[in-house]
């Protein structure tokens, strides 16, 4: 049997030095290959939810457990570590280092921890092998390749966010209002491309956006409680 | 190794603020070593200069002054020795040699010295004897007479003057060329020029002391005889070479057969009797009279290496300013690093490494500046003020200082670092906008 992409148990988050949780969470699983879009309004917690996803923080009650291993026993640095080796993140917009090519933007998980470079160089061979496939398959041309990161359009700067955070086959995608910086056209595009292109190398993508329009492109849809609180299956 | 290469690309794509705050550091480096250099540089050359004297005598007055105005020609004797007192000093048992200084005329700025054939014999300078580039030392007068023409000079002289051998040229009386100073009426002949000595030396003009005198029979209150009689031909009421002896010398050079009798020798010439011409004299070691005199530069060295060091301090300063103002703007950057897995450490170092590297990068270039300086103003530092300067690797003061300066850097590396680190873990992937 092959472990949950994500495992959410009895979770409850608040800040430091307030007392009422932020949100809680009584179960929400996501399995293996499945995509999960997270929606709510703003400052509902989604972005919190994903720190504790991502590792970033640990919830004070409740288990959170990504990729079969709970966070909250990891040590900082080692939540850290298991981010950088497992996980890909996209953020709403200024996803790439500008001083960096669109290639070396790219690359740099693979230089940054030696099993994301092996599981491309098992998978297709060499790490370059597995940029090009990457960026064929999100429509990245060549002559792009070479090009300074922050003289990209906003919409090719959140491909190679997306190339990026799926080099070296990490199992799960975690994307932070990827669409928002985009027009209506470019939204629909990049998420389709996205969500194939991870499904392809068989990533599971979990997305939270307040765009409840996206919603019908994943496999399951939560709701963050505290509105109508519920678990719809899409 | 990937961070280092990382934090070197993003300093690079903001080199235009940090390279300006670079550049203060580097300058202030620049400073510091420069002086640095330049004193050691000066006792070096200073000491050189009277590397085999064992004692400078000299009307009683000042140490000092009478070290500055006899050996390296700076400011002006106030009174002058009796020149029979240079026999009684050269008849001393413990005396080996004398060297006898007489000084105030000059040839374009550069001063002569009128001397003996002795001081070809026994002036050293860095613990070498004299040589020449080309020719010979004037000879001695009493045995030659036509040596009373003959002059010698130093290597700055030539290359300045750019005079050669068996050149003619007249010498000024004073220090001020005007017509009615000029010792025209008594041309020399250039016989022989000295090697480099890094001394003032270099810039001397040498003649005999017989020649001196010839040159001033007839003058009186800093005029040539013309300038009160119009006698055509002065050369005839030259006396005979034998009567041409100075009354008085500005200086004697001492050297002793054995420098362990160097006190008493002294005790000896300053308790000479006196006689009817004579002063009271003042012998001078060198090397005590060389530390009184640092003592007394000391005050402004030290204020220019203070000042120095407070501008690097500032420069320094400066550099963490700029990349803490510069970290607001990083935010993004740095949840980059952070949602690609790197650890808040990682984020202090890699902001450490660039801060280290921009002030490591001005430090090594303010080395090499300084250096080059100095290089450049050889020349001007000699001429100007008889300061011999050496390239190459800098001194162990210099090394200390740059070694604290490293030290310095480092510690204000910790600040925008120690900043960064607070703020990735605050910010986690989620910066401000």
């Amino acid at each position: 049997m092959t472990v949950a992409a994500l495992e959410l148990q009895n979770i409850e988050f608040s800040w430091p030095q307030q007392a009422k949780p932020l949100f809680a969470i009584a179960e929400l699983t996501l399995q293996q290959g499945e995509t999960l879009f997270i929606g709510g309004p703003s400052g509902c917690g989604k972005t919190s939810l994903l720190s504790l996803i991502t590792g970033i923080q640990v919830a004070q009650h409740g288990t959170c457990r990504v990729l079969g291993t709970t966070m909250n026993q990891l040590s900082p640095s080692d939540r850290d570590r298991f981010r950088g080796e497992h996980l890909g993140l996209i953020f709403q917009q200024f996803n790439l280092l500008p001083f960096l090519t669109v290639q070396e933007n790219i690359e740099l998980p693979s230089k940054l921890f030696d099993r994301r470079l092996k599981k491309s160089t098992q998978l297709f061979g060499s790490v370059q092998a597995h940029v090009d496939r990457l960026c064929d398959a999100l429509h990245l041309e060549p002559a792009l390749r070479h090009r300074r990161a922050n003289l990209l359009s906003v919409g090719e700067q959140q491909r190679v966010a997306a190339a990026r955070a799926l080099l070296g086959c990490p199992s799960l995608i975690v994307a932070d209002e990827p669409t928002s910086a985009l027009d209506e056209d470019n939204k629909i595009d990049f998420l389709n491309l996205l969500l194939s292109t991870a499904s392809a190398q068989k990533t599971s993508v979990i997305t939270v956006s307040h765009d409840m329009r996206i919603a019908s492109n994943f496999d399951r849809v939560f709701l963050m409680p505290g509105q109508e609180s519920q678990n719809v299956l899409a | 190794m990937f961070w280092l290469n990382l934090a070197w690309k993003s300093a690079w794509s903001r080199k235009y603020s940090l390279s300006l705050v670079a550049v203060s550091v580097c300058l202030s480096v620049i400073i510091l070593l420069g002086v640095q250099q330049v004193r050691t540089d000066a006792k070096h050359s200073f000491s050189n200069a009277l590397s085999g004297v064992d004692l400078v005598v000299g009307p009683r007055g000042s140490q000092t002054d009478l070290l500055l105005y006899s050996v390296f020609q700076l400011g002006t004797p106030t009174q002058n020795m009796s020149y029979t007192d240079l026999q009684r000093i050269t008849q001393l048992p413990a005396v080996a040699w004398t060297i006898p200084i007489q000084l105030g005329d000059s040839f374009d700025g550069f001063p002569v010295m009128g001397t003996s054939i002795e001081f070809f014999k026994h002036y050293k300078s860095s613990g070498k004897n004299l040589s020449f580039q080309v020719g010979h030392a004037f000879e001695d007068p009493q045995v030659n007479p036509s040596a009373l023409t003959q002059v010698v000079i130093g290597s700055e002289v030539a290359i300045s003057k750019k005079l050669k051998l068996n050149d003619a040229f007249a010498l000024t009386h004073g220090y001020k060329a005007i017509e009615e100073t000029v010792h025209a009426d008594h041309p020399f002949k250039l016989v022989g020029i000295l090697k480099p000595t890094g001394t003032p030396l270099d810039r001397s003009v040498l003649i005999s002391l017989e020649a001196f005198e010839a040159l001033h029979v007839g003058w009186g209150m800093g005029l040539r005889p013309s300038a009160f009689d119009v006698k055509p031909n002065l050369q005839k009421d030259l006396p005979e070479i034998k009567e041409l002896k100075p009354s008085e010398l500005t200086a004697v050079w001492v050297g002793l057969h054995s420098r362990t009798a160097v006190f008493s020798a002294r005790k000896a010439i300053e308790s000479l009797r006196l006689n009817s011409t004579s002063v009271p004299l003042m012998a001078v070691l060198p090397g005590v009279a060389l530390d009184e005199l640092w003592q007394i530069v000391r005050v402004v060295e030290n204020a220019l290496i203070v000042i120095g060091a407070l501008v690097a301090v500032c420069s320094l300063l400066g550099v963490v300013s700029v990349l803490l103002v510069g970290l607001s703007a990083r935010r993004k950057e740095l949840a980059i690093y952070r949602s690609l897995g790197a650890r808040p450490a990682s984020i202090f170092m890699t902001v450490a490494w660039e801060t280290f590297l921009v002030c490591g990068l001005a430090i090594a270039a303010g080395v090499m500046g300084a250096q080059l300086l100095i290089f450049v103003f050889q020349d001007y530092l000699l001429q100007s003020f008889g300061i011999q300067t050496q390239n190459g690797w800098p001194g162990i003061d210099a090394w200390y200082s740059i070694g604290l300066l490293l030290c310095c850097a480092l510690l204000a590396s910790t600040l925008p670092a120690w900043r960064a680190y607070r703020m990735s873990l605050s910010d986690g992937l989620n910066p401000p906008n």
